[in-house]
C-alpha cells in the first residue's frame, strides 16, 4: 500500500450553530475502494465538500498528495488529483456529452514559462509576486491567442483532448450519446457521464456521491462491476457515498459510518454492520437499509 | 495555412467593397453604425452569453475607447508617414489609436473585473452599471480631473490628455479616418475570435462557468480567472467599437455613452439569444437599421418635415421595450437560442460524409 493520496485529519466544520462534521478522519490511497455511509443528514456530502475545497474546514486539516490544502480553491484541489461527482447531478446541461468530458481535460500546452518557477515567484516578495503574475498572465492570454489563430500546436492539443474524451465516453459505454445534450440523457447515463467527466481530470482519487441513486437493480449490478473496473483500470482510490447496503457491502473494502457528523464506526464492512451503534443509528432512521 | 484563409479572404472582400462603395457617404455611415453595434453586441455576448455573467455597463468601456482613441488621433492629426500614401498612413494611425483605446478599455475591464467577478448575478450587474455611470460622470467633469491629475508629479501628461476630453461639451475635430474597411475588419476579427473561442477548450471553460460554476470549479476550471479574462477581452473590443465610433461621428460627448446605450446592447444580445454570436449579429444589424428605417418613414409621413423624424430617438427605447417583451413572451431563449448559423453547416458535413 502506497502513501495516502488524500487524507483528512480530525476535520470539523460548523455551519453557524450546527456541527455538520466532527473530527472526521480518513485516508485514501491508490487502489483503495472505501465507503462512507450514514443516515440522511449525517454529513456525508459535507465531508466531500470539505475534501474538495467547497468549504474550508473549521478545524483539522486536509492533505492531498502530501500538501495541506485547507483554504485552497476547489479547482486547485482538483488539479492535485481529487475529482468528484455530485449527489444531485451537476452536469453542464446545455452542452453535449462530449463537451462535458472535454471540459474536464486539461490540454497539454507547453508553457513558455516553467509553471513551477512561476509558482515559486508568486510566493515570493512583492516584486517577485508581480513578476510571477505577469508571466502567468502572458502565458494564459497566449492560450487564447493560439485558439484564435488556430496554430498547428493548438489544433494538435485539441485533437488529443477530443480523443481522450471519446475514449472515456467509450469506457463508460456512452459513445452513442456523444453529440447529445447532457440534459437529454436518461438518469443512469447522466450519472455515468458525471463519472467520465470526473475521470477526465486525471484524478488520483475519485469521490462518488450516491452514484446508484435512482438506478434500478440491473443498473446497480452493472455499476458495481464498473466501479471496480475503474479502480483497476485507472489506478485510482475510490470513496463512495451510498445508501444501498447491498452495493456498499458488495464492493467496499472499508467503511466509515457517520451519524450527526460524528464517526460512529469505521473499519472492515463485515464488522461495521454488526456494530451496535451503527444498527441503532440506522434503526432510528431507515431500517430497510440494514435488512 | 488553412487557419489564415478566412482572414485573407475577408481582407480581400472588404477591400473590394471599400473600393466599390467606400465613397458613398450614407452607405459608409450606416454600415459603420451597424458595424460598431455588432462589435458591441458580440463582445458583450462573450461575458453575458458565453460566460453567463450579467454585465450592463458596456457603454462605459466603449466611452473609454472612444475618448482615448479619439483624443490620440486629435493629437496626431497632422502627423504623416511620408513614405506611405496619405490614405494608408491615416489608416495606420487610426489602427494605433484604436489599439490604444481598446487596450485602455481592456485595462479598465481588468480593474473592474478583478474585484467584481467574485460577485454573482445581480450584484455584478449593479457594479457594472455603477462603473458605466462613473465613467460618464468623470468624463463630464474631465476639466476638474485634468487639473488634479496635472498637479500630481509624473501624471501631468495624463492630465493634459484628459484635459482634451472637453467635459460635457465633448471632443470635436477628431479626424474622420474611419472607413468601411476598418470597421468591418474589426467586426470580422471579433466574430472569428468568438467563433473559434467557442469551439476550443478555453471557450468550453467559459460555457462551463455559465452552465454550473460549482461543477466547473470541481473539474479544475479556475472560474475567477476565466471570468476576468472574458471581461478583459470583451472590454477591449468595446473599446475598439468606441474608438471606431469616435472616428466617424462629428463629436463625441458623454451623452453618447449613457445607461441607455448599455441597455441597447443588452437588448440586442437578449433578443438575438444569449450565447449565440449569430443572434447578436442579426439583432445588432436589425436594431440599428430599425431607427434609420423609422426615420425615413417618419420623414415621408411628415411630408419632408424633419421635426417628426427627429422624434425617432424618443420612441426608440419604448419600441425596443415592446420588441423585447414580445420576444420574451414568444421565444424566451431569444431568436437563435444558443445556436449558430455555422453549426447548421457543420452538422450537414458529417451527414454528407456518411452518404
Ligand atoms: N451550506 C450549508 N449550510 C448550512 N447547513 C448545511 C450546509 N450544508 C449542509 N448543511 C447541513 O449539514 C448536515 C449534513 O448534510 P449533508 O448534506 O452532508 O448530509 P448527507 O449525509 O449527505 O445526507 P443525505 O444522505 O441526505 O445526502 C445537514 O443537517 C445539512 O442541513
Ligand atoms: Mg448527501
Amino acid at each position: 500500500m502506497s502513501a495516502p493520496l488524500l487524507e483528512a485529519k480530525k476535520v470539523s466544520i460548523r455551519f453557524g450553530g450546527l456541527k455538520a462534521l466532527t473530527d472526521f478522519s480518513l485516508t485514501l490511497s491508490r487502489g483503495d475502494l472505501k465507503g462512507l455511509i450514514g443516515p440522511n443528514g449525517a454529513g456525508k456530502t459535507t465531508a466531500f465538500n470539505v475534501l474538495t475545497g467547497v468549504y474550508a474546514p473549521t478545524e483539522g486539516e486536509v492533505v492531498v498528495a502530501g500538501e495541506r490544502v485547507n483554504g485552497k480553491r476547489p479547482f486547485q484541489i482538483n488539479r492535485l488529483g481529487v475529482a468528484r461527482t455530485f449527489q444531485n447531478i451537476r452536469l453542464f446541461k446545455q452542452l453535449t456529452a462530449l463537451d462535458n468530458v472535454r471540459i474536464a481535460i486539461l490540454p497539454e500546452t507547453k508553457r513558455w514559462f516553467d509553471a513551477g518557477r512561476v509558482q515559486a515567484l508568486k510566493r515570493g516578495s512583492g516584486v517577485q509576486r508581480a513578476l510571477g503574475a505577469a508571466l502567468d498572465a502572458t502565458d494564459n492570454y497566449r492560450d487564447w491567442w493560439r485558439a484564435f489563430l488556430r496554430t498547428p500546436g493548438f489544433l494538435a492539443e485539441e485533437a488529443v483532448v477530443t480523443a481522450k474524451a471519446e475514449e472515456l465516453l467509450s469506457v463508460m459505454g456512452l459513445s452513442h450519446r456523444k453529440d447529445e445534450l447532457a440534459s437529454s440523457l436518461p438518469y443512469g447515463e447522466q450519472r455515468r457521464l458525471e463519472m467520465a467527466r470526473a475521470l477526465g481530470t486525471k484524478p488520483n482519487v475519485l469521490l462518488l456521491d450516491e452514484p446508484a441513486a435512482g438506478m434500478n437493480t440491473r443498473e446497480k449490478a452493472d455499476l458495481m462491476v464498473l466501479i471496480r473496473q475503474l479502480r483497476d483500470q485507472f489506478q485510482v482510490g475510490i470513496l463512495v457515498i451510498e445508501h444501498d447496503m447491498k452495493l456498499v457491502m458488495g464492493i467496499c473494502e472499508h467503511l466509515t459510518v457517520l451519524d450527526h457528523g460524528e464517526t460512529i464506526a469505521s473499519g472492515d464492512p463485515a464488522l461495521v454492520r454488526k456494530d451496535a451503534k451503527v444498527i441503532e443509528a440506522y434503526l432510528g432512521e431507515a431500517p430497510a437499509h440494514v435488512a | 495555412m488553412k487557419s489564415f484563409l478566412p482572414v485573407v479572404a475577408a481582407t480581400v472582400v472588404l477591400a473590394v467593397l471599400q473600393l466599390l462603395l467606400g465613397t458613398s457617404e450614407y452607405f459608409v455611415y450606416l454600415t459603420s453604425l451597424v458595424g460598431v453595434n455588432v462589435v458591441l453586441a458580440v463582445s458583450l455576448n462573450i461575458i453575458n452569453g458565453m460566460t453567463g455573467q450579467f454585465s450592463i455597463g458596456h457603454a462605459g468601456f466603449m466611452a473609454v475607447g472612444a475618448y482615448v482613441a479619439g483624443t490620440t488621433s486629435l493629437i496626431l492629426k497632422d502627423d504623416q508617414l511620408s513614405f506611405l500614401p496619405p490614405a494608408v498612413s491615416d489608416q495606420l494611425f487610426l489602427l494605433l489609436a484604436l489599439l490604444l483605446g481598446g487596450g485602455t478599455a481592456g485595462l479598465f475591464g481588468f480593474l473592474v473585473g478583478l474585484p467584481s467577478l467574485r460577485l454573482r448575478g445581480d450584484y455584478l450587474a449593479i457594479v457594472t452599471l455603477g462603473f458605466g455611470e462613473i465613467i460618464r460622470v468623470v468624463i463630464q467633469n474631465s476639466d476638474g480631473l485634468s487639473k488634479s491629475l496635472g498637479a500630481v508629479p509624473g501624471l501631468s501628461l495624463v492630465g493634459s490628455f484628459v484635459g482634451k476630453f472637453g467635459g460635457a461639451l465633448g471632443v470635436s475635430g477628431v479626424p474622420q479616418r474611419s472607413t468601411f474597411f476598418m470597421v468591418w475588419f474589426w467586426v470580422f476579427v471579433l466574430v472569428l475570435l468568438a467563433r473559434r473561442l467557442a469551439d476550443s477548450s478555453h471557450g468550453r471553460w467559459l460555457k462551463a462557468i455559465r452552465e454550473d460554476e460549482v461543477a466547473a470549479e470541481a473539474m479544475g476550471v479556475d472560474t475567477t480567472s476565466y471570468k476576468v479574462r472574458a471581461f478583459v477581452v470583451s472590454s477591449f473590443f468595446a473599446g475598439i467599437a468606441g474608438g471606431l465610433f469616435a472616428h466617424f461621428v462629428p463629436i463625441i460627448n458623454p451623452g453618447s455613452f449613457t445607461f441607455v446605450k448599455s441597455m441597447e446592447v443588452v437588448v440586442m444580445i437578449v433578443a438575438g439569444g444569449l450565447g449565440s454570436t449569430t443572434g447578436a449579429i442579426v439583432a445588432a444589424v436589425f436594431l440599428t437599421l430599425l431607427p434609420e428605417g423609422l426615420r425615413s418613414l417618419f420623414l415621408q409621413l411628415g411630408g419632408g418635415d424633419a421635426s417628426l423624424a427627429q422624434k425617432v430617438d424618443q420612441v426608440r427605447m419604448p419600441i425596443y421595450g415592446v420588441l423585447l417583451v414580445l420576444i420574451m413572451l414568444t421565444r424566451s431563449q431569444g431568436l437563435f437560442g444558443t445556436h449558430e448559423a455555422w453549426d447548421l453547416w457543420k452538422r450537414r458535413k458529417p451527414a454528407e460524409a456518411k452518404a
